[in-house]
């Protein structure tokens, strides 16, 4: 029969180990994914403490005290690349920084059932001063209040006036 | 079922005189009841309240099948109290959308782990992990957190990427890393010594394997001070030390070059 306490250790360990592994599937912000991370480390450490105490000598503590070490440059480090990456795109979604994957998959269409505010669709009305049959509206033609600036030539309506 | 029905027996020498840490599908219980209480736990978050209790009732009946498998000792139910403290840690982590409350979840999670390392005798690396993940980590993390939120929700917080599957793998990890664990020799059973060359070793021991010392070397040398945690660290490992301070220190320029605004000129 095993020692049980280091047994349940590592099996704690590995519980650990798999939450971060989901969380690091699953979480789409990249502070999470990084937490989740540290938390597989957090299981390593586990795992060599437990394995410290079994043999009873501190070949394990000295190592997960290199992992700390270590895990703690990768903080700093992944902190700044968050910091640089945030100052481009405004945005802290992975999937934002997905340039180098297959061209060929498509996008995956964002739908947010509760969250999701969709632009309202106003009807277009041509502006003035174009045919509506023989000339298209332009595409960025907004049709909202003072979109379109409207220039009042002055001297033509006082021509036509006249 | 085994150790259920091992738990409806209210026999104190039976109840010490179980059969703890041999593998059996019986394990697979707890595990799969926790997957299942992740899932609906996250689907609940966005659902409701309901689904949310639903799954931290899920979640306590696997921690209370997991108790059948442990030893009752004082010392373990402690430890095992720590344990779920830092698996419902966990489970909030994963499940919360907030980022911020995931944070949160994370900081109970590691400082639960700080009591399990307490608990076998790391005290100085427990305090460390203290410091480190819930002192410092947490708090920067939590500052960029704040600096990058907005009132609302973002989508990317609230859409996790497919978690069923990452349920199914992270289910198939845990399970064979109980199995593994809990495997007959999985590991040796007695303590050996491994500061020492295996000659050494063996020259020394007066065991029929070779390596296993007898018991009086291994009381003395069990580790139980900080303090020869220390000495271990700066005569045996010195190099490794030195190594992790210049590391440490690439790191913090490295980091400093990362995050500064670039200049004008340079764009």
């Amino acid at each position: 029969m095993h020692d049980s306490t280091t047994q349940n250790l590592l099996v704690f360990a590995g519980l650990l180990f798999s939450v971060g592994l989901v969380g690091f599937l699953t979480r789409r912000s990249l502070i999470l994914m990084f937490l989740s991370l540290e938390m597989m480390l957090a299981g390593v450490s586990v795992n060599l403490i437990a394995f410290s105490k079994h043999y009873g000598n501190y070949q394990g503590q000295v190592l997960a005290i290199m992992v700390l070490s270590i895990a703690a440059c990768e903080a700093a480090i992944a902190l700044a690349l968050v910091v640089s990456l945030y100052r481009r795109k405004a945005t802290l979604d992975v999937k934002e920084w997905g340039d180098l994957s297959e061209t060929i998959v498509p996008k995956e269409v964002e739908t947010v059932g509760s969250m999701e505010t969709e632009a309202p669709s106003f009807p277009t009305l041509t502006p003035a001063g174009l045919d509506p049959l023989a000339d298209p509206v332009p595409s960025e033609f907004k049709a909202e209040l003072g979109a379109v600036p409207v220039i009042i030539d002055k001297k033509v309506e006082a021509s036509s006036n006249v | 079922m085994n150790s259920l029905l091992i738990l409806a027996q209210t026999d104190p020498q039976l109840w010490a005189s179980r059969v703890t840490g041999t593998w059996s599908l019986t394990m697979l219980l707890p595990i799969l009841l926790g997957a299942a209480a992740y899932l609906i736990i996250q689907e609940g978050v966005t659902r409701g309240l309901r689904w949310v209790l639903l799954g931290v009732l899920c979640l306590i009946g696997s921690i209370g099948l997991a108790v059948t498998f442990i030893p009752t000792s004082l010392d373990a139910w402690i430890l095992f109290l720590f344990c779920s403290l830092a698996t419902g840690g966990g489970v909030a982590f994963l499940t919360a959308r907030e980022p911020v409350y995931a944070a949160l979840g994370f900081a109970t999670s590691v400082l639960s782990t700080c009591g399990v390392l307490f608990m076998q005798s790391a005290l100085f690396i427990a305090a460390a992990t203290m410091i480190v993940y819930a002192g410092a980590t947490i708090i920067i993390f939590l500052f960029v957190l704040m600096f990058a939120q907005q009132s609302e929700l973002r989508a990317y917080d609230v859409r996790l990427t497919n978690p069923y599957l990452a349920a199914a793998i992270g289910l198939i990890v845990m399970s064979s890393i109980a199995y593994c664990v809990t495997a007959d020799g999985a590991f040796p059973n007695t303590k050996r010594d491994t500061t020492r060359s295996l000659s050494e070793a063996m020259s020394m021991s007066s065991s029929p394997d070779g390596l296993t010392l007898p018991a009086e070397v291994l009381t003395s040398n069990t580790p139980q001070a900080t303090s020869g945690l220390g000495r271990s660290l700066y005569t045996d490992y010195l190099i490794a030390v030195e190594l992790a301070g210049t590391v440490l220190l690439v790191a913090t320029i490295g980091a400093i070059a990362l995050a500064t605004k670039p200049t004008a000129e340079a764009n």
